[in-house]
């Protein structure tokens, strides 16, 4: 059930409205600060540090490798 | 078919889990334009415990860490990229050793001598890009005195044909090696393995001129000792599956020059624990190559089954980690970036702290919770 949730969010968002934006109209977020992550080490390093304090991790791509830290 | 240019920065969604290296946040169908690197040093300081609820009443230091960080990533051809990511931390202090009970109240038992340690990540990754996606596979080393080990990852993103869209997808595993060092009271094993299994998959939408949106699912499975081999009081199960929902939002405002960052992370898993993670953040132009960017992060979660400040030993699993606790942290920091041509420096400070209080889970509060300032320093280069 809770698999069948995710796909189903996971298929509407995909097809939810939204005003048609042209190529020519995407230089707005091409900007660096509309990235998911403009500073990749500063990203890298925060999910290392929660990681090793809190129980939780996950959630915005693939599993990295393991860590004596927790 | 959609061409590369037509399709500004559509970005992978794969960028934010654990030692996820740098260049996951290349553009979606195109390979980078120009080689960029990146350096930066950090150091944070656990505050030291608080001296009431520490056994012997006073307080300890805790972990002081230092960081530096290098990344590189390179165009090759017309349709690949390399890149390289490599992390070194050194750390000193001490660490909770076990929570025990002191005139009825929880305190925690500091380890005694000071433990130190350091650890070395490199990360190499390599990704062919086609019309409209990518695909990555990375190989991840990590060492430390006492634990090794090896990822892989493989990655893809494909853009509908609008290019409104992109899914992404990922499967990784890692496979870890513990050999805990021995101090004068033996740990709860001399050597010892876990594997880790993780699966996710995520889509973007761009939904207007200045908004994109995102949605992610991630899958984890840990299967081997899981066990902290340093706490007295450790016994935990030797499998565990978390799931976690995640949803970004970045919005633009023409107006005050500035993008809104808005996530939001949901967490669960078979030991009883959830959570919840917002994560806001303010990036402010001020001109044409300065940045202010204040952030806000709220945490919660609940408590392991298992967890408890006074374990019972006939209990199958035990725990007093302070990680395993209900509690809630509170991250308020501000990001400083200045660009001069090809270089970009930057500068953060942040403040973490923690308290069950702030949390939106009851349970017992563990007496080490912890905080800490943090400072950054560092530099990007792009070879235009």
């Amino acid at each position: 059930m809770r698999v069948l949730l995710i796909v189903i969010a996971l298929t509407a968002l995909a097809g939810c409205a939204s005003e048609p934006v042209q190529p020519w109209e995407r230089g707005t977020l091409a900007k660096s600060e509309m990235q998911w992550a403009p500073d990749p080490l500063e990203a890298v390093l925060r999910d290392h540090i929660y990681f090793s304090k809190e129980a939780s991790t996950g959630g915005g791509g693939a599993a990295g490798g393991g860590c004596g830290c927790n | 078919m959609a061409g590369r240019d037509t399709h500004p920065s559509l970005l992978a969604l794969t960028s934010s889990a654990l030692l996820l290296p740098a260049y996951q946040q290349a553009n979606a169908d195109a390979p980078p334009d120009y080689t960029t690197l990146g350096m930066s040093y950090s150091r944070y300081q656990e505050d030291d415990t608080q001296a009431g609820r520490t056994v012997g009443g006073e307080s300890i230091e805790r972990y002081e860490i230092d960081v530096a960080q290098f990344y590189l990533l390179a165009p090759v051809g017309d349709d690949w990229s390399v890149a390289l990511d490599v992390q070194w931390e050194d750390m000193s202090g001490a660490s909770p050793w076990f929570v025990g009970l002191d005139d009825g109240d929880a305190k925690v038992f500091m380890s005694g001598a000071s433990i130190e340690d350091t650890r070395t990540t490199v990360s190499v990754n390599t990704r062919y890009y086609y019309d409209r996606g990518n695909a990555g596979f990375t190989y991840t080393r990590s060492d430390e005195d006492d634990y090794e080990s090896d990822a892989i990852a493989l990655d893809g993103a494909i853009n509908s044909a609008d290019g409104l869209t992109t899914w992404s997808a990922a499967v990784s595993a890692s496979f870890d090696d513990i050999e805990p060092t021995q101090g004068v009271t033996p740990t709860n094993t001399l050597e010892d393995s876990k594997d880790i299994y993780g699966a996710f998959l995520g889509v973007s939408r761009i939904i207007s001129k200045r908004a994109i949106l995102r949605f992610g699912l991630s899958y984890t499975y840990r299967d081997g000792f899981l066990t902290d081999p340093y706490k007295l009081q450790d016994r935990r199960p030797d499998s565990r599956k978390e799931w976690a929902a995640s949803a970004g939002l970045r919005h633009f405002f023409t107006g005050p020059n500035a993008a809104l960052h808005v996530d939001y992370r949901y967490f669960d898993d078979d030991w009883g624990i959830a959570s919840h993670t917002v994560d806001l953040a303010w990036w402010q132009n001020i001109g044409r190559n300065t940045q202010l960017v204040p952030f806000l992060r709220y945490y919660t979660q609940d408590e392991a089954d298992f967890f408890s400040n006074t374990p019972d030993f006939n209990d199958r699993y035990i725990a007093d980690d302070y990680r395993l606790s209900a509690f809630g942290g509170i991250t308020t920091g501000l990001r400083v970036r200045h660009t001069m041509g090809n270089w970009t420096l930057n500068a953060t400070g942040e403040r973490y702290t923690t308290s069950e209080d702030y949390g939106l889970f009851g349970g017992d509060e563990a007496p080490a919770l912890v905080k800490y300032w943090r400072y950054s320093v560092g530099f990007d280069y792009s070879f235009r």
